[in-house]
């Protein structure tokens, strides 16, 4: 188990050098621009307006490099060859999958840090230059510790990105991997849409077809709370913890999926 | 026990989308290696010596058969701990440098931060990686990844070192330097397999060789159970007049002559007179030794002379 | 050992405990996945939009949709319904339709030719608070929309014409655009003489049955074929309650009183049964007022009102 530690550190290493961690900068200078901006320009809305891009941008940018990132950990390693000395030492191929997981895992974990650091950086700076008259107006503290429920719930999401991107990694290319991944993440915002189907179509069994999908597909719109937080509205513990539930449950999934096939994978 | 023993080791691969065909890459290949030696695997391009070695590590799987390191099964994970490996064409992750690959292997092998930090360094000086160490790899040229390679198969110190081709990549110093390390390993202990298509380096450092060819093993043995006999001598002169060449080629002492550049030729001798004598006779009309070499048979010439046939991959039987 | 000449790699059988394992994973999965769907969506405050991909301006939405025009109207529609029914079962307190309207739009707008979200936005948008939003300007509005896009789509004029009549009571209007409906291609013939009728009768209960019959009878969603049976039933009620009220006043002339039940009504040779409606329920008799009601547990309440039965 030391070996996925190993691994793992070692997808950091190589992600940091890969100036990955260069879009965090792009990202809170954006933010930041941005605040200052609105607040010239419009009234009153503004920090509705940086909450909701704010957030938004948690989660672009930690889909793109969830995606990216993801759909090249297993088939790089095996492309360039590198696996043939890796294999050779004292691992598993499911410890190297797990490893592989938990480095690109750690460093959106890091990214999504950095990212609601400044998030809450500018959103407190907003508070401090308002006058109470204008906090009033507010549904929600500037703030507000609630936005970190939303947050939580993307970090799982882009956990199970991650999971789906690697999945696909273990046995195809990076493109075709790409594909399969953004499709299945918009098909999963589109849940609810799936579930009633029968409302667009005549024939029966389309709609369980439907129906039965979206059991099966991720669900991600479940963990798009962003609303919700954005106009102050309660969002459950019990409901964060379900969705966190399924979310585990999900990735367990795909991770045991990625190492079944990979360890039946000859490396020729 | 033996350090390295394959049993029967088969190894087919489906080739084509529509009909498939299978593909014999290996063929019932029954081998061992004695703790100790140094077993040169030898054979042409495409034999399937990488196939083996692939199989030994697990990166592949067997069709049919077994291999087994140290008296476990190929691919165990404890076992990996004594051995190393380097495959051909080795590539590592460019992004780190020579000392950081090393570290991350052997930390993958679980030696302790303070035993690596002591091997690595004494271990980049033995393949001869000075101060570039510190740089990433993706400075390196083919030969400084080659001695990398070298490097983290023997991170952890290994009883059985396999390496695929090591020699490739080097230039003559190079070779030098490997052969002279090989020979260290041998005198360490170490069990060394490694696999290659030029016969003079198993000539110089194995006790034991095996031939592959077209994915069977057409033999194995000492060097002198080969028999890999001598059939005449190279003689390169220069100054060598039409008359005294076409003397020697009358008395049959010169099978074959090539003309080369700056008038000197390539004389093919037979095995007898002894060629002191017809080079004497040579010099006596007025040519100069350039150079004389031994004409050996070559590893097809052994396997024909084995089995009798030109080599053939065949088919693999409907199962 | 040779591996089975049927397997798909040389690989060794993957351990059954991975196999398990992938098999509870997936069924935990399913199982959370009917927990989430069955659990109450997250409240937003009313106006506010959610993740209804609500968007302003209908221009907008057909471009960010590109080609997927279809499609994103298929979703807006499924949103629409979902709004609708939503707020329609929203326990207690007031009610918001302000939706309605524009993700109607939106959703004709992306895809102009679907027919269905005209004709039920309409049936939806004309509902009386609480079951909808009573608006009838917009229901008409809507139709108008999807008839400006296929001018001739006879339905949609039809449906004009009967939102008129139904709802506004406005026969001239309807009668128009009956006459409208009735010269588009494709119409059937019998619109031309219930344009006629409507003129002529309008409010009169044979005009309307004529209209609801045809409607049973040729209407393709089993929705309005179900009204059209149902306020069918509710008409022949309404005739066998005024021939009824007619026998009673005739039996209080001939005994001079009033009869307490149905039984008096058998006794004297009048009925030879207690009398039901369609549906199989007993019919009441109000001894004091001579007046016959439906039972209360009747499906045909509310009965439209007498004097008005369009």
């Amino acid at each position: 188990m030391r070996a996925v530690g190993h691994i793992a550190v070692n997808v950091f290493k190589e992600s940091v050098r890969d100036k990955v961690l260069y879009n965090l900068v792009v990202f809170a200078v954006l933010l930041i621009a941005m605040s200052y901006l609105i607040g010239e320009l419009t009234a009153g809305q503004d920090l509705k307006i940086i909450k909701d891009l704010g957030l938004a941008a948690i989660s672009i940018f930690g889909l793109a490099i969830a995606v990216f990132i993801g759909i090249g950990l297993v088939w790089k390693e095996v492309e360039k060859r590198s696996i043939y000395t890796l294999l050779s030492k004292p691992i598993g191929r499911a410890e190297f999958v797990l490893g592989k997981y938990c480095g690109l895992v750690l460093t959106l974990l890091i990214n999504v840090g950095v990212m609601t650091i400044s998030f809450y950086a500018v959103v407190a700076y907003i508070d401090w230059v308002s006058t109470p008259l204008v906090r009033a107006s507010w549904p929600a503290p500037a703030a507000d510790p609630a936005m970190l429920k939303a947050i939580g719930l993307i970090m799982i999401e882009l956990m199970i990105v991650t999971a789906i991107a690697l999945f696909f990694s273990t046995f195809s290319s990076p493109f075709l991997s790409a594909v399969f991944t953004i499709g299945l993440w918009v098909v999963g915002q589109f849940g609810q849409d799936l579930r009633e189907f029968g409302a667009v179509v005549n024939s029966s069994t389309a709609a369980t077809m439907a129906r039965g999908l979206s059991y099966v597909l991720p669900d991600f719109a479940a963990f798009d709370v962003k609303a919700q937080v954005v106009h102050g509205q309660a969002v459950p513990i019990s409901y964060v913890a379900l969705t966190s539930a399924y979310g585990v449950a999900y990735l367990a999934l795909l991770l045991a999926g990625a190492v079944v096939v990979f360890s039946r994978r000859d490396f020729k | 026990m033996d350090a390295i023993r394959t049993e029967g080791l088969t190894k087919h691969y489906t080739v084509g989308f529509w009909r498939r065909r299978p593909y014999v890459a290996l063929d019932d290949v029954t081998l061992h290696v004695g703790q100790g030696e140094v077993f040169g695997f030898l054979g042409p391009n495409g034999a399937g010596k990488t196939t083996t070695l692939k199989l030994l590590m697990q990166l592949i799987y067997p069709t049919a058969g077994r291999a087994e390191i140290l008296g476990r099964p190929a691919g165990d994970v404890d076992v990996k701990r004594r051995i190393g490996y380097l495959p051909e064409q080795p590539y590592f992750y460019d992004y780190l440098s020579a000392e950081e690959v090393l570290d991350y292997f052997g930390a993958l092998c679980g030696q302790s931060a303070a035993d690596r930090r002591a091997r690595i360094a004494g271990l980049l000086d033995e393949v001869g990686i000075g101060a570039e160490r510190r740089l990433p790899l993706r400075k390196f040229s083919k030969g400084m990844l080659q001695r990398v390679g070298i490097a983290q198969a023997l991170v952890n110190d290994p009883e059985v070192v396999f390496l695929d081709e090591p020699m490739s990549g080097l230039d003559p110093l190079g070779r030098r330097e490997i052969r002279h390390l090989i020979l260290r390993l041998r005198d360490r202990g170490c069990t060394v397999f490694f696999s290659s298509h030029v016969l003079s380096d198993a000539e110089a450092l194995c006790s034991r060789v095996g031939i592959l060819v077209a994915g069977k093993l057409a033999t194995s043995g000492t060097l002198s159970d080969l028999a890999l006999n001598l059939r005449g001598w190279e003689l390169v002169v220069s100054g060598l007049s039409e008359d005294a060449l076409a003397q020697a080629r009358s008395r049959g002492h010169v099978t074959s002559a090539t003309p080369l550049s700056d008038a000197r030729y390539a004389l093919e001798l037979p095995l007898t007179p002894p060629p002191e004598d017809v080079l004497s006779g040579l010099m006596a009309q007025g040519a100069r030794l350039v150079s004389l070499n031994p004409l050996r048979d070559t590893l097809e010439d052994v396997f024909v002379r084995q089995v009798g046939s030109t080599p053939v991959r065949q088919a693999a039987e409907p199962t | 050992m040779t591996r089975p000449a049927t397997a798909l790699t040389d690989a060794p059988a993957t351990p059954p405990a991975l196999w398990v394992a992938l098999a509870i994973s997936l069924a935990v999965v399913m199982a959370l996945e009917a927990q989430m769907q069955q659990r109450p969506p997250l409240g937003l405050p009313a106006g506010t939009t959610g993740n209804l991909l609500y968007v302003r301006s209908p221009e907008f939405a057909k471009r960010a949709a590109l080609s997927f025009d279809a499609l994103a109207a298929d979703i807006y529609w499924i949103r629409t319904v979902q709004h609708y029914g939503r707020t329609k079962l929203q326990p207690g307190e007031l009610k918001r339709y302000d939706l309605l309207y524009p993700l109607l739009d939106l959703t004709t707008s992306l895809d102009p030719s679907f027919d269905l979200a005209y004709r039920f936005g309409a049936v939806f948008l004309a509902e009386p608070y609480p079951a909808g939003p009573g608006r009838i300007d917009l229901a008409i509005a809507l139709l108008e929309k999807g008839l400006r896009a296929q001018p001739r789509n006879w339905q949609m004029a039809q449906d004009i014409g009967f939102v008129h009549y139904w709802w506004r009571h406005d026969y001239t209007a309807a009668a128009d655009w009956f006459t409208r409906a009735g010269e588009m291609p494709g119409a059937p013939n019998w619109l031309k003489p219930l344009a006629a009728v409507t003129l002529a009768q309008g409010g009169n209960r044979a005009s309307s049955r004529m209209l609801w019959t045809q409607i049973m009878q040729n209407a393709d969603a089993a929705w309005l074929r179900d009204q059209g049976r149902f306020r069918l039933g509710q008409l022949d009620a309404m005739d066998e309650i005024t021939l009824l009220e007619r026998a009673i006043e005739a039996y209080r002339v001939r005994f001079g009183a009033r009869p307490g039940s149905w039984d008096d009504l058998i006794r004297a040779g009048v009925l030879r049964a207690a009398p039901v409606d369609p549906t199989e329920h007993m019919l009441h008799l109000d001894p004091a007022s001579g007046r016959v009601t439906l039972a209360p547990d009747s499906p045909l309440n509310p009965l439209p009102d007498p004097d008005d039965p369009a």
